[in-house]
């Protein structure tokens, strides 16, 4: 008898334990399942936002094209590398008319993205209609371990309408000279 | 003779043609122009300017051009138009691998099907990183199911490298977790020691061996193979982010091994980093122990009393900091003001690894949740700040548009410049008449065309003078228009980015105050130690003081 209801307590006394850790998991886990929508919804919107911005940006480049760089003055240079391996780009600094007009420094990132196909707008500006000099000073790396600098100029005309010049770095084995080619865009 | 000449011309023209053979963004001669914009893309994207991507890539057509603008609208969020496109591209001749993998990427984060269905065609199709990517998540899904020797024959199909290291090092965990005896998970440990040597980018390379070396020290020292332990642990770089636990555990297996000078020698190179790390607060008990086992009563006792007094102080350091991200919030407590030192350049490494904030920051953000709070707040600010920017650039433009408003001047016109051109095609016309060489009159030919494009434009001038103030008022309305968009962006990016600040701030306190409970278990630990020395003190006087 007195074992009966020494039991009976211990039941009680158990069930008195077992609940508040049910009822403390089941308000932890509500906890975490609410905190981990909340996360999920917060993702969501910032992913509108993100896509927002990213048409806003849009629209804004063209606007600042338009107010900035007229279509019949305008004249854009790219660069591009044939070569792969064959340099590694340190900077570039671009001169129109002698009158320097752009100059970077590369991160590896930018290396990088110009190896694997990645072309460069390395300036935008406005020139009046005739004939202008471009000329590239380039420091770089070569496959070879050796360092170089290379000037390399380049005339050209500019016509009415947008005016794209695409300037090419090659540099290829054994030597590994930097030879820069240009080429114009209508 | 004509037969050669032929020929020559057959292999220019073959030369020419195989680039465009080879790489599909240079398809062929019309598609030169797209090749360009593909290009401008890529390298936008690269560099981080995906608006630019999606810019270049409005009206893509190539598949290359398709493939960076979806990259470009998975990273600015707009997912749907993302997974057409890659779906498009899946059914496509070039890049089914790439897409494939990207493609099991959304269905992963989104909870999505099919997973890997997808990265099974990515690991047909694929190659280079993308193939081992999608391989290394081929086995993990094994893995995850529980199927190690499949996992095990997936990895045994990669390429050396960081995701043959990374599958093997998970491999290890499990066989650590399963086996009673270590070696299979040594073996695949060595394996991964192995594999990361084939990985080019050598700083992750040396990161991730450091944290192969680590786990296998542990494991030999956790089955008693301390030689082994010591073996591994001693291969760990001493500028590495394992470096104090790796001593901490280097120490341990010295210990073990009886020598407790060189164990304690460990552990005070150890102690030299932030309590943070994990290993550093059990190195300080470690040298009192040390001294302990080592029969230095009087060392072992200071040597627990300073732990005391460092763990004390490191409590004080996380009440400070828990104040700071009370006040001005997580982001700049942890993260800004961690970032934000006066340490010279070549101080900068040891800084890293030496500084108590920010090796709280960089165990704080070891965690998956909390690299993705930080991100969503370093985005929006991020975010804030270009609107703020573009807003500003606006005001200028606004500004210069409303300067070039109004009347010209009564002596500007077409007419005027006519004349002038007359004047100067005349003159032309008499040189012509003089020149001599060819360089002569290739110059004249040149002078001539840009007065015939001068020509063409003061055409065009009346006209465009005339709708001059019109076009310039439809700039001004769309320049309003924009602010009024930047605006309301703003705004939006505001309201969130106040939701995932107290979101981290949340996460931060919960985090330092584990760390607090962390230091105050390990003050505890020296309590006792300093207790039961005290005690076995107090018994030795007492047994001498008998007769």
């Amino acid at each position: 008898m007195v074992a009966g209801a020494q039991q009976t307590v211990t039941v009680r006394r158990q069930g008195g334990v077992v609940w508040p850790v049910i009822v403390a998991m089941l308000v932890a886990c509500l906890f975490g399942l609410t905190r981990s929508a909340f996360a999920e919804s917060l993702d969501h919107e910032i992913d509108r936002l993100k896509a927002d911005v990213a048409d806003l940006s849009q629209t804004l480049y063209e606007l600042e094209e338009n107010v900035l760089y007229p279509v019949d003055t305008q004249v854009a240079v790219f660069l591009t590398l044939r070569n792969r391996e064959g340099l590694d780009l340190d900077s570039v600094e671009l001169y129109v008319n002698e009158t320097p007009v752009a100059s970077h420094l590369y991160t590896d990132q930018e290396r990088d993205s110009l190896k694997q196909g990645g072309v460069q707008r390395l300036y935008i500006g406005n020139l009046p209609h005739g004939t202008h000099q471009l000329k590239a000073v380039l420091t770089a790396r070569s496959a070879n371990e050796r360092f170089v600098r290379r000037e390399a100029t380049h005339q050209f005309r500019k016509r009415p309408g947008e005016s794209r010049l695409q300037m090419t770095l090659d540099a290829a084995a054994p030597d590994y000279e930097p030879v820069v080619s240009f080429q114009e865009w209508k | 003779m004509v037969v050669r000449t032929k020929l020559r011309k057959v292999s220019i023209l073959l030369a020419l043609s195989l680039p465009a053979a080879f790489n599909p963004g240079l398809a062929s001669g019309a598609s030169d122009l797209a090749s360009l914009r593909s290009g401008l893309a890529q390298f936008a994207l690269d560099t981080h300017d995906p608006a630019a991507a999606l810019r270049y890539t409005r009206n893509a057509v190539t598949e290359a051009e398709r493939l960076v603008r979806a990259k470009a609208l998975l990273v600015t969020g707009s997912y749907q138009e993302a997974e057409g496109l890659l779906n498009e591209l899946l059914e496509g001749q070039y890049y089914r691998g790439q897409a494939a993998l990207l493609l099991a990427e959304l269905a992963a984060g989104h909870g999505g099907n099919g997973v890997r269905e997808y990265l099974e065609t990515a690991a047909k199709r694929a190659s280079g990183s993308a193939r081992q990517k999608a391989l290394y998540r081929l086995a993990e899904i094994e893995r995850e199911a529980g199927h190690t020797d499949r996992a095990g024959k997936v990895l045994a199909s990669m390429e050396p490298g960081y995701w043959a290291a990374l599958g093997y090092m998970n491999i290890a965990a499990d066989y650590g977790r399963q086996d009673r005896n270590p070696s299979r998970a040594l073996v695949a440990l060595r394996v991964a020691l192995a594999m990361s040597e084939g990985d080019v980018d050598s700083q992750r390379s040396q990161e991730l061996r450091s944290r192969l070396l680590v786990r296998a020290g542990y494991l030999a020292y956790d089955h008693e193979d301390y030689e082994k332990a010591i073996g591994f642990l001693e291969k760990i770089p001493l500028e590495s982010y394992r470096t104090p636990h790796g001593l901490y555990l280097h120490g341990l297996a010295l210990s073990a091994s009886g020598n407790q000078r060189a164990a304690m020698q460990s552990w005070h190179r150890a102690k030299k980093y932030p309590l943070a790390y994990p290993g550093v607060a059990n190195a300080w008990l470690g040298t009192g122990r040390g001294y302990d086992l080592a029969g230095y009563l009087g060392q072992a006792g200071e040597a627990y009393l300073a732990a005391n007094a460092s763990y004390e102080s490191e409590r004080v350091t996380l009440r400070k900091l828990a104040d700071q991200i009370r006040q001005k919030g997580a982001y700049q407590a942890l993260v800004l003001d961690a970032r934000n030192s006066e340490a010279q350049w070549f101080l900068a490494d040891n800084r890293t690894l030496t500084q108590p904030r920010t090796a709280y920051l960089i165990r704080f953000i070891e965690q998956p949740t909390a690299q993705a709070t930080v991100n969503r707040v370093a985005e929006l600010r991020e975010m804030r700040q270009t609107l703020n920017q573009r807003e500003d650039s606006l005001a200028v433009f606004r500004g210069a548009i409303s300067e070039r408003l109004g009347p010209v001047g009564h002596d500007v016109g077409g007419g005027l410049f006519n004349e002038d051109i007359e004047v100067l095609v005349q003159r032309l016309a008499n040189l012509k008449a003089r020149t001599t060489s060819p360089a002569q009159r290739e110059a004249l030919k040149g002078a001539a065309r840009t007065l015939a494009d001068l020509k063409a434009s003061v055409a065009r001038l009346d006209g465009r003078l005339k709708e001059k103030d019109r076009t310039l008022n439809e700039l001004i309305t769309r320049t309003d228009l924009v602010r009024e968009r930047i605006r309301a962006v703003r705004r939006k990016a505001n309201a969130l980015l106040g939701r995932a600040e107290s979101e981290l701030d949340e996460l931060a306190l919960a985090y330092v105050e584990a760390q607090d409970h962390r230091m105050a278990f390990a003050l505890d630990r020296t309590e006792q130690q300093i207790a039961h020395l005290y005690e076995y003190l107090a018994l030795e006087n007492l047994e001498r003081g008998q007769p």
